[in-house]
């Protein structure tokens, strides 16, 4: 428990700072497809047929919070985290495959085949009976955390690092993977 | 006294000096191994070899293109004319690029200023992006629509519906002649494709994702219910007919792929867009010119 605190205060500070870089409206770059004075800066173009003009309407997330492909864009991104999982694991597996499957979560079935998903993605590694391999939680737990801590070109995004799960759900996910059989 | 108002000065020169240097210093960034692609449309044998399967836009396996697992094969060719002969909203947007294209062109002074010879044209889609020497950079068709619009005293906003007609409209004058940019020799065309090259493979956003981590990388691939696809051969036919976005011109199209892989997306012809776009023309090179299309 005083662990999880202790990562919790970690990913609050990372995505405290991503927020406290994006936090004045008027250090974005020029070529942002932003609008400074909205909740959710991020926009998306919408095209108005025989209209010379390109509408812009608000995206339902901030994304201008990490670095983008801008060449005005100078914040570096966050470097590969090495990270300590201390035991007992406490995660719930229900809560896990919840978090596995949400688009605002882990999402993983976009590149993973999970057991009852019709439609899995094939880039990453199959997880069906996941349990076989005996993997030690730790190492599952740094691989959702941070995979470029094993692999520096993973395209597996660093959920922990990038404060996309907190401590807590990715144990549940880790939770979630061990119970596969 | 002199020699220590001299250090004084000395000081007060250099502090505002490093600092910059301070500031000009690359932030941390990562990188998906560069790909060494070839200029060419057929270099993407090399990468997913499935050019032999679409390299022939007339004949076209139509079983392969009917099947949800091998239709990544064809690149979504089969959306192109001439093989698909369907009327779709890219015949509409055509017409009404057309009569803006003649409102605009009563002198001749826009296809002028456009960089159509006597008029003509012919290949100028074949032809962009090219660099600008009045602008003195490279500059995509849109943007130079945009731009001799506005000197005409009419607005069309870079990916707007009535600046993608207009480049519809002028791409459809070059249907069938294979894209031909050089990127090869020095100039500020191939510092755009290299700088375009790099763009591709830097990883940014909430992912962590460069283009490369998929369109290089995982070709063949699903992601969830779509199939990863080769950049090779992509820019022939934009801008195209879609049913979300009516008419999307390829730089609408980065912004999309931009949000859909969380990463913050930029302005219609910002510079890192047209750098993107020069090096994805460059993997067109040799294949035809092909619109109107659409795509799902």
């Amino acid at each position: 428990m005083r662990t999880g605190n202790k990562f919790f205060g970690l990913t609050t500070f990372i995505v405290g700072s991503l927020l406290a870089m994006a936090a004045s409206g008027s250090d974005l770059p020029a070529d942002f497809a932003a609008n400074p004075a909205a909740v959710n800066m991020t926009q998306q173009p919408k095209v108005v047929v025989n209209s010379g003009l390109l509408e812009w309407q608000p995206f339902s997330r901030d994304l201008t919070l990490w670095p983008s492909l801008s060449y005005d864009d100078k914040r570096p991104t966050p470097k590969p985290r090495l990270v300590k999982l201390e035991e007992p694991l406490n995660g719930d597996p229900a809560r896990g495959r919840e978090l596995a499957m949400a688009r605002d979560k882990g999402y993983c079935i976009v590149c993973h085949e999970l057991p009852g998903e019709v439609w899995a993605g094939t880039v990453g590694a199959l997880l069906l009976k996941f349990k076989q391999h005996n993997y030690p939680n730790e190492l599952v737990f740094q691989q959702i955390f941070d995979s470029r801590a094993f692999n520096p070109i993973s395209v597996m995004p660093p959920y922990g690092t990038f404060g996309i799960l907190n401590e807590q759900e990715i144990r549940d996910l880790v939770a979630y993977l061990q119970s596969l059989e | 006294m002199n020699s220590k108002l001299g250090w004084l000065l000395a000081l007060l020169l250099i502090a505002p000096i490093t600092n910059v240097m301070a500031q000009a210093e690359a932030p941390y960034r990562e990188f998906d191994p560069m790909e060494d692609y070839l200029p060419h449309v057929k270099g993407d044998l090399r990468l997913s070899g499935s050019y032999k399967h679409w390299k022939d836009p007339k004949n076209l396996d139509w079983r392969m293109a009917g099947n949800p697992d091998e239709n990544w094969k064809l690149n979504w060719k089969f959306m192109d004319p001439p093989f698909n002969a369907s009327v779709h909203g890219g015949h509409f947007a055509l017409d009404r690029g057309e009569t803006i294209f003649k409102e605009l062109n009563v002198k001749g002074r826009f296809a002028a200023c456009l960089g159509a010879r006597k008029g003509n044209l012919k290949g100028l889609r074949a032809a962009y992006p090219m660099y600008r020497p009045e602008l003195k950079q490279v500059a995509g068709l849109e943007e130079m629509i945009e731009r001799c619009a506005a000197k005409a005293g009419r607005v069309l906003q870079n990916g707007s519906y009535d600046n993608s007609a207009v480049s519809l409209y002028i791409a459809n004058q070059s249907v069938g002649m294979p894209i031909k940019i050089n990127v090869t020799s020095a100039g500020p065309l191939q510092a755009a494709y290299e700088r375009g090259r790099k763009l591709f493979h830097t990883r940014a956003g909430r992912f962590n994702l460069a283009c490369s981590s998929c369109h290089t990388y995982q070709i063949g691939l699903h992601l969830r219910g779509t199939v990863v696809t080769s950049p090779y051969g992509d820019v022939a036919h934009y801008p195209v007919y879609r049913t979300r976005y009516q008419l999307q011109s390829l730089h609408l199209r980065f912004a999309e792929c931009n949000l859909d892989t969380r990463t913050q997306p930029l302005l219609p012809g910002s510079r890192p867009y047209t750098d993107i776009e020069v090096f994805l023309t460059g993997l067109t090179n040799g294949y035809p010119v092909s619109v109107p299309s659409e795509r799902d």
